[in-house]
């Protein structure tokens, strides 16, 4: 119901909401013959979709039949998991076997496979009347993200699909608790309350970290408590999350505009300082937690601090899974202390791209566009009960003005106002490799981080000099 | 040591054994009691800290499991692995015996030959294994599958078997030779059955290696062919793992498997230790 | 006749004779086996080396190369380290669950009451998936949430600094350990099975001529087993090298790269960089490798051994 009252004009008067559900808005009579028109040419034809299994893609899979009703066009939507879409997808687009017409690409896998020419363009299918819905709306795209994974080099090669994006993640509880926030005042000088800066995410860290047998908001500790947990592993995106959530609000980057590495600036050197200092607060493990790991140890409450993906977060925080849901609370990815205007956070914008050797891509167009339609975006949001949103509109659906998280979605909305893609790196992978091996070395204090900048600078000078596409 | 119970009551020392056997046991298999428990384990308490050793079980886990349809892939593992245990029991079984037992022109040659195809690291073969089978059609078919599994298995099955063979008395067969048995009737009537308790032990074990595969099975197989082990990592979710969906999982692969070796094992053993010879 | 009696027996080629007339039956025998081991084996290999010679970025092969990708290889040290950490691995692992199984399979050759039942359960191990392995150990050693993590070393006060998997010193030696509590008992099954299919005659003389325990194994049954200790170590020795499931499972080749075998390596170039060529390159130079290696275990055990 709520989708079709969304799909009249937005900002309508609350009494239009009074219209009942069974009642078809004309608008949607439109769509929806868009599509099928569009389809006529290529009904009975059978695409094959490769995308990632999260809860967000599980809930789409219930939607898609609706497709197959509407067009007539078969789809085999077929869900493995982040490392498995990877290799298979990848396999399937670089030996041009063209099994399936369409795959889901994290914005990392761009510049490998952009560059190895996997990827259909698809401006002429853009540019086709035909097959084009006027009244797709990209512009409702939001649209950092959009433009920045979508388009390279002036071609098209997407939409957009999952707005994957990372939160700030703390304890309400700790945070709340009056006798805590009386000693941090007393030992740092302001107030206690979820970090806005690294700084003051760096002092949380501190505050809280605290050994067996002592208090913790009350309660002496069974086992050691840490302040903060973040990703340490070799690989996951244990770097990306350097890269964006230090580096780049220090200031720094690792390429410059022409693609050079600039690895050992010293806003890099400042950015490793403030991540080594933090993992001294971390659990000792840290340097083997993956992006799966880091949400099950906050889930089992022993670290008052995190920066995750939210949409794990979405799978921790439920009663019946992690005994603290509820007591969490969310923020913005914390911004360097004086450059609030110019934060940056961790995403991961993802598309699913026609595949160059796809035999349909113009029924695959078709149900790419059709993916992306503000309608089943709606949908896939009321379904999943939230979700991460593709859509400017989304943030004003029941769905998520409802939430009884409102925290988490501020923070996901913040995070995505500033979320690009990845530059486009032919050799992303070999400089991800290298760099999170420094990542790891300069976490666990094996190198300074003077000599961890000057490390990964050389290494990634011998993967490339001219390092984007 | 083995010779312990040919001089020594065997009564006694078959409980001192039993006992060490058993509390080997107890220690080796505590990890996968734990896993076992964590099939009926609610979320909450997986992990819990301090570790929760009383809980209420459910049945959740079982239940998604159902749903996701994983005993199909129980089903494609079981009847991928038997037809591919099976052929390579065919094929190989003949030239296990010919290696133990005749002379043949370059026969180390050979025979290294045959173990080489186990040597290169399976990783760097795979995507060669791809293209090739991308070209021919190959990919995501049980023919497909079969074929690769044959590359681990059956110089396995070869070698390990030539072993056994080699401890066939030879009398029989000249015996039978004299009596104007055919060199086919040998094989089957007194080659083989002799041979049998070598050739359970090594099918199972091969058995067990398809059926635990996964980096062919899952870069060769597909939505057509999904095996056991390849539908797990799907339960490496962005929620996390679902840890409690990876035990019935994993501890309903072991089952198939227990139950074989569990039915197959009297061949394996005799029935007669060394020991109880001289008693 | 067992391999005792024959062993430096000259007249074996005499016992041989009713076969040795017709030259051709034991080629019939190996000719399927053959066959299938050209198509399934030898063409993707023979493939890989072509490929190995290729510039193969990203699944596309252009030019030829020559020994372009096996000179980067060889002068990357990151592909010695990975060649040090497999040999570590396999010289500490391999001969730990030789010894072990072959300990285990004699205590289980003796009369040890309920072995039907024994027998499987010591087995589970060894069938589970190596994945399910990794996932398993992680369950028991994650930092802070591993079983054992918490039960063991945190309530004693053991590893404050570090996790297991987390040390660059210590991840090693855990997937060492993983590797042996997977595999000892698939050596001790092999083992066992082997000393059940011994025959019983030589026993019998030995226990008439009141041979004592030690003199037993060492004149009888180690030499009557050493052509099944051989091959099951040698296999066994290869599989070792290629390990790969449990590590990228538990470590993924880190931390730095303290972990990281030639097949982790090799899936890294393979998935990650999609350098087919290298790639291949690595499968070739470990496949000569274990060539020259087995022939000469071969020969050295066919010799002096009677192992094969």
């Amino acid at each position: 119901m709520k989708s079709r009252f969304l799909s009249l004009a937005a900002g309508l008067a609350a009494s239009a909401a009074l219209i009942p559900g069974s009642l078809v808005a004309p608008a949607v009579h439109a769509e929806d013959s868009f599509y099928k028109k569009a389809a006529q040419p290529y009904t009975g034809t059978t695409i094959r979709v490769l995308d990632e299994i999260t809860p967000l893609q599980e809930t789409l899979a219930k939607i898609v039949p609706e497709f197959e009703k509407e067009t007539g066009i078969k789809v085999e939507y077929e869900l493995l998991n982040h490392f498995e879409v990877i290799n298979k997808g990848q396999a399937d687009m670089l030996s041009g076997r063209g099994f399936y017409d369409a795959v889901m690409l994290h914005n990392f896998q761009l510049g490998p496979m952009l560059s190895a020419e996997a990827i259909l363009p698809i401006d002429k299918l853009v540019a086709d009347p035909k097959l084009s819905n006027p009244d797709l709306n990209t512009a409702d795209f939001i649209q950092q993200p959009y433009k920045t994974a979508a388009f390279t080099n002036g071609k098209q090669y997407s939409f957009i699909n999952w707005n994957y994006n990372q939160v700030y993640w703390t304890r309400a509880d700790l945070i709340g608790n009056e006798a805590e926030k009386t000693a941090f005042k007393a030992k740092y000088g302001y107030d206690l309350a979820p970090a806005k800066t690294i700084e003051q995410m760096r002092d949380i860290a501190e505050f809280f970290t605290r050994k067996k047998g002592e208090k913790l908001a009350g309660e002496t500790l069974q086992s050691d408590f840490y302040g903060i947990v973040l990703e340490g592993i070799k690989g996951g995106s244990t770097f990306p999350a350097l890269w964006n959530n230090f580096m780049k609000n220090y200031g720094g980057d690792i390429i410059d505009a022409k693609g050079k590495p600039i690895f050992d600036s010293p806003e890099n050197v400042a950015a490793l300082k403030m991540w080594a200092e933090l993992w001294k607060f971390a659990p000792p493990g840290i340097a083997e937690y993956s992006l799966v790991d880091v949400p099950t140890v906050m889930g089992n409450g022993i670290a008052a601090q995190s920066i995750a993906w939210s949409d794990f977060v979405l799978g921790i925080d439920k009663p019946g899974v992690s005994p603290l849901a509820g007591k969490f609370v969310y923020g913005p990815v914390p911004a360097k202390a004086g450059r609030e205007g110019q934060r940056h956070a961790e995403a991961e914008p993802s598309v699913t791209v026609i595949t160059e050797a796809s035999r349909n891509p113009e029924a695959t167009f078709i149900f790419l566009q059709w993916l992306t339609d503000r309608k089943q975006q709606d949908k896939l949001i009321e379904m999943g009960k939230g979700g991460v949103p593709i859509r400017e509109s989304a943030w004003a659906l029941d769905a998520i003005k409802s939430n009884p998280n409102p925290s988490l979605f501020a923070a996901m909305q913040s995070t995505l106002e500033v979320a690009t893609a990845k530059p486009k790196m032919p050799k992303f992978y070999e400089l991800y490799d290298a760099l999170s091996g420094v990542a790891q070395e300069v976490g666990l204090g094996r190198i300074s981080p003077e000599d961890g900048a000057r490390k990964g600078q050389a290494e990634m000078l011998k993967i490339c000099e001219e390092c984007l596409l | 040591m083995a010779a312990t119970s040919v001089t020594e009551p065997t009564a006694r020392s078959g409980v001192f054994w039993t006992s060490v056997t058993v509390i080997y046991a107890l220690v080796v298999l505590f990890p996968i009691f734990w896993m076992a428990t964590m099939m009926v384990k609610p979320n909450e308490a997986m992990f819990a800290r301090p570790t929760q050793w009383l809980f209420t079980p459910t049945l959740e886990h079982f239940t998604y499991v159902l749903a996701q349809g994983f005993h199909w892939h129980l089903l494609t593992s079981f009847v991928l692995c038997t037809i591919s245990t099976a052929l390579v029991v065919i094929i190989g079984t003949p030239a296990a015996y010919a290696f133990a037992r005749f002379e043949m022109r370059a026969k180390d040659d050979l025979f290294l030959f045959i173990l080489a195809s186990r040597m290169a690291p399976p990783v760097c073969l795979v995507i060669p294994f791809y293209l090739i089978f991308a070209k021919v059609g190959l990919l995501d078919t049980f023919l497909g599958l079969t074929l690769a599994y044959m590359t681990f298995n059956l110089s396995f099955y070869i070698w390990v078997l030539r072993s056994f063979c080699r401890d066939l008395p030879k009398e029989l067969e000249e015996a039978a030779a004299l009596e104007g048995w055919s060199k086919l009737q040998i094989f089957r009537r007194v080659v083989f059955p002799l041979l049998r308790n070598g050739i359970v032990a090594t099918a199972v074990l091969c058995f067990i290696f398809a059926w635990n595969e996964f980096l062919f099975a899952f870069m060769l197989g597909g939505r057509g062919v999904e095996t056991l082990p390849v539908s797990i990592p799907k339960l490496i979710t962005s929620q996390g793992v679902r840890w409690g969906e990876m035990a019935v999982v994993g501890m309903t692969a072991l089952l198939p498997v227990l139950a074989v070796v569990f039915v197959l094992q009297r061949h394996i053993v005799r029935g007669l230790t060394l020991g109880a010879v001289k008693g | 006749m067992t391999s005792v009696t024959h062993a430096g027996s000259p007249e074996i080629a005499t016992v041989r004779k009713p076969h040795s007339g017709r030259t051709w039956y034991p080629y019939l025998l190996i000719a399927p086996s053959m066959l299938t081991l050209v198509v399934v084996s030898l063409i993707p290999f023979i493939y890989a080396i072509y490929l190995s010679f290729h510039e193969a970025k990203f699944g596309r092969v252009k030019d030829f190369i020559w020994f372009e990708n096996y000179g980067a290889l060889l002068s990357d040290p990151r592909f010695w380290n990975s060649i040090g950490t497999a040999v570590t691995f396999v010289a500490i692992a391999v001969p730990i669950e030789f010894m072990l199984g072959l300990a285990g399979a004699m205590v289980l050759n003796q009369n040890v009451k309920g072995r039907s039942i024994l027998i499987p359960l010591l087995f589970m191990p060894a069938m589970m998936a190596p994945i399910v392995v990794g996932l398993l150990w992680k369950i028991m050693l994650a930092g802070s949430w591993g079983f054992i993590s918490f039960n063991v070393f945190e309530r004693f006060g053991l590893l404050q600094e570090t996790s297991i998997f987390a040390s660059p010193d210590l991840a090693l030696y855990a997937l060492i350990f993983v590797d042996i509590w997977q595999w000892t008992p698939f050596m001790m099954l092999a083992f066992f099975a082997g000393l059940q299919a011994l025959p019983l005659a030589p026993y019998r003389a030995a226990a008439v001529d009141g041979a004592g325990p030690f003199q037993i194994f060492f004149h009888l049954t180690l030499p009557m087993m050493t052509p099944l200790l051989a091959v099951i170590g040698l296999l066994r020795f290869i599989d070792a090298f290629k390990v790969f499931d449990t590590i990228y499972i538990l470590t993924g080749g880190g931390p730095g790269t303290s972990t990281e075998t030639p097949s982790i390596l090799a899936n890294k170039m393979t998935f990650e960089f999609w350098n087919i060529g290298e790639a291949s390159a690595l499968a070739v130079l470990v496949w000569i490798a274990f060539f020259i290696f087995c022939n000469v275990f071969y020969q050295v055990a066919k010799k002096r051994l009677n192992a094969f």
